[in-house]
């Protein structure tokens, strides 16, 4: 499966606009933590973990969906957010804890919800597995169209929820497919140390499904597996588990000193970042020129700034609104 | 006929199965998984004839796998169903609390109110059969702790059946938690004051209400469950030796009912609480905590809890039946509480 | 004209011994055909016992009491 050349611009621009979003992030959380790192202070409080370098995963994927389908994400949720079409201001503003957020301010950066595009996320390794079966199978109960995806790490592989998850789904036949995203490392334990087969991909067999692998951090390689795997979805083919081999650019999470990384491993992917790769390709495929990538690149830029500034401009709710919202 | 509807009796297991076949009728959104649910018609009963009425697809058995189709259930309530799955015994929470607590009883708040999680996770409690102990837990503690998720536990199948169809009808998730002893099931050892008439319409029994079911005012025995049916007898046995016990079902741990806790106890000034959950940092203590907070001085004695003590359950029936609540206790109790005032 | 209620001797498999768990309605009550009037326990199997016809039920065998296949738990009086 090929994309289009209005397929292929719409993932390089995603992938434009989730990495300039988190550099910014990046640079705000900091703010407040320097010289003395405290998670707590600074407009961006908390956790927070960047997906630079996994940008391929979110858009190859997303590329294949509507708003309707479904898409549990994880801890590390912003590429995968910014290609569903979770809209950008609320969730820039729920990053940032205010009262325009997403969630009010409940949630934050690994709890955001956007129903309007039926896209959640959980912090918790692996447990959006569950879900997106259960989104999957009400969508075969109520004979509505709809599929669902389910993101997760490498290191969801070896949780509980994965292989219940998977076996389930494949019992009923239901439409879900299964994403890894292995970026090699589980905060800063090595995938080899903890992993007992070479290829999450071959797990699938242990449940009847396709396990397919994309090598590589390839854009349009996840474009054309995750195509094949929607497609059996929507299909009524049931469920595929797709194995990409991708990297994170950045840590775990800010604050992260990588000291766990072999020597060299970082500036060699950073040789690899995929956004550089993929406009080489779309400039040597005559869809972009210097000047359309610059209006592309503006564009982006300008749209996150707005959101940053929407942010940063609303306010917080009042404290006691914590109260609200544990039932509806 | 009037007389038939006034007097038809089902269990608590034949009630939730009422209540859920009723819905289903109604909302083609409810639907059933869990465990043994399909032919059998649940271990405990919940489920009796719902598949030979509604078929495979809307009545599911799963695979042993509590995390993935609780998980699954929250992501079907999420996107438009109304599910209701059952977890055999609330023990086996250990393997898929995830699924409950952070992600069912989390999703609306996370969300900003915008997601609803629309669904009832049934699990029995409850021992006093030898099943040691990861089989006769009741835990009403721990799932009432945990913000977000709504909790009831029916002592008598009229309750039993109001509270599923209210539970259903909810837009939060609700935990429902059933006493094996009161399921009508003769192998556990069936308490018979929980088989009692049950109209044939549907109705609901609004969760968040305590209700009195004895009149009394020496004493306030306050208890849910199995533990109801203790009290009603121990009310007896005081009766005859001249006190009034008042027995106040609580029905509903979250919300619970705090203001009924208070006017019982604001009647009689004495306080029991009965709770087969653990002793410590539990239903009971709450339950106490919920009136001295308010006001100490309207009690006229020391209030007292008779739980499990903090072991786990034992095996052997002596050991297990000397721990467990029972008419008994409370009533010397209350003797002791007497004496010391 | 009175109608006894039996246990039918098809109701399981063997000639085990079953033990009455519950009646759903009480003696005096007016049932109809069909209506679920108890449930009998076999080991941990529960049956169920139907009225056959319409009537005023009395019952025989009470709660709780030993009961073996083709036994009049009740009769029902129309």
């Amino acid at each position: 499966m090929k994309p289009t050349a209005e397929q292929r611009l719409w993932m390089y621009r995603n992938m434009v606009l989730s990495r300039y979003l988190e550099t910014r992030i990046e640079s705000i959380y900091m703010e407040g933590k320097t010289p003395v790192f405290n998670m707590a202070n600074g407009p961006i409080p908390g956790e927070m973990h960047l997906s630079n370098g996994q940008e391929p995963c979110a858009v190859g994927v997303c590329a294949h969906l509507t708003a309707e389908d479904v898409v549990t994400a994880t801890h590390r949720p912003h590429h995968i957010a910014v290609a569903k079409g979770v809209e950008l201001d609320a969730m820039v503003a729920e990053i940032f804890g205010k009262a325009t957020g997403l969630s009010g301010g409940h949630g934050g950066h690994m709890h955001l919800f956007d129903a309007r595009v039926n896209f959640a996320c959980s912090g918790i390794v692996g447990q959006g597995l569950g879900p997106a079966v259960g989104a999957a199978l009400s969508r075969k109960l109520q004979g509505k169209s709809g599929v669902a995806v389910a993101f997760m790490g490498e290191g969801a592989a070896n949780q509980g929820a994965f292989h219940e998850s998977l076996n389930l789904a494949a019992v009923w036949k239901l439409p879900v497919v299964f994403v890894i995203e292995d970026n090699g490392w589980g905060i800063s334990v090595a995938k080899e140390a903890c992993t007992a087969v070479p290829n999450n991909h071959l797990r699938a067999a242990a449940y009847g499904m396709p396990g397919v692998h994309v090598p590589d951090n390839d854009v349009e390689g996840i474009f054309a597996a995750a195509g094949e795997a929607i497609a059996n979805a929507r299909k009524g083919l049931g469920p595929t588990l797709l194995e990409i081999e991708t990297f994170r650019l950045a840590g775990h999470f800010m604050g992260d000193s990588e000291d766990y990384r072999p020597a060299g491993e970082k500036e060699g992917l950073q040789q690899r970042d995929p956004i550089p790769r993929y406009r080489r390709q779309l400039l040597d495929a005559g869809l972009l020129d210097e000047n359309s990538d610059a209006a592309l690149v503006n564009e982006a830029q300008a749209r996150v700034e707005t959101a940053i500034r929407f942010a940063q401009n609303s306010e917080f709710l009042s404290p006691e609104a914590a109260l609200d919202v544990v039932f509806v | 006929m009037t007389t038939k509807k006034a007097t038809r009796k089902l269990t608590i297991a034949r009630a939730m199965a009422e209540a859920i076949a009723q819905e289903m009728r109604i909302d083609p959104r409810v639907f059933v998984m869990g465990e043994d649910i399909g032919p059998l018609g649940g271990v405990f009963g919940t489920t009796r004839g719902l598949i030979t009425e509604f078929g495979t697809e809307r009545v599911r058995d799963t695979p042993i796998s509590e995390t993935a189709f609780i998980g699954a259930a929250v992501g079907a309530a999420s996107d438009g169903m109304r599910p209701i799955v059952e977890l055999m015994f609330v023990d086996f929470f250990g393997v898929c609390m995830d699924a409950i607590y952070n992600l069912m009883a989390k999703n609306t708040y996370f969300s900003g109110g915008k997601v609803r999680v629309p669904m009832v996770l049934m699990t029995s409690t409850g021992g006093g059969y030898s099943d040691a102990g990861q089989h006769s837990q009741c835990l009403y503690g721990t799932f009432a702790h945990l913000p977000g998720m709504k909790v009831v536990v029916p002592s008598n199948a009229y309750d039993a059946k109001g509270l599923m169809t209210a539970a259903i009808r909810d837009d939060n998730p609700v935990v429902y938690m059933y006493h094996k002893s009161l399921q009508g099931m003769g192998w556990l050892g069936t308490e018979k004051g929980a088989t009692v008439a049950v109209p044939e319409e549907s109705y609901t029994v609004e969760i968040g209400k305590a209700a009195v079911v004895r009149k009394g005012n020496d004493v306030s025995l306050v208890s849910l469950g199995a533990g109801v049916h203790h009290c009603l007898r121990a009310a007896e046995v005081l009766q005859k030796e001249g006190f009034s016990a008042e027995v106040l079902d609580l029905r509903s741990l979250v919300p619970l009912d705090r203001e009924a806790v208070r006017a019982s106890v604001g009647r009689t000034g004495r306080l029991i609480v009965v709770d087969e959950d653990y002793h410590s940092y539990g239903v009971s203590g709450e339950i106490i905590a919920t009136v001295v907070e308010h006001n100490h001085t309207c009690l006229k004695a020391a209030p007292k809890r008779l739980a499990y003590p903090d072991i786990p359950i034992p095996f052997a029936r002596p050991m297990e039946q000397w721990a467990l609540p029972n008419a008994d206790k409370i009533v010397d109790a209350f003797r002791q509480m007497m004496l010391n005032q | 004209m009175q109608i006894a209620i039996v246990i039918p001797v098809d109701l399981w498999e063997d000639d085990s011994e079953g033990v009455m768990t519950a009646w759903l309605f009480n003696s005096g009550d007016e049932v109809d055909e069909g209506d679920l009037l108890a449930e009998v326990m076999v080991e941990k199997a529960q049956y169920e016992i139907i009225a056959p016809s319409a009537g005023v039920l009395t019952i025989v065998k009470h709660e709780d009491e030993v009961v073996i296949k083709g036994a009049i738990i009740a009769t029902l009086d129309a």
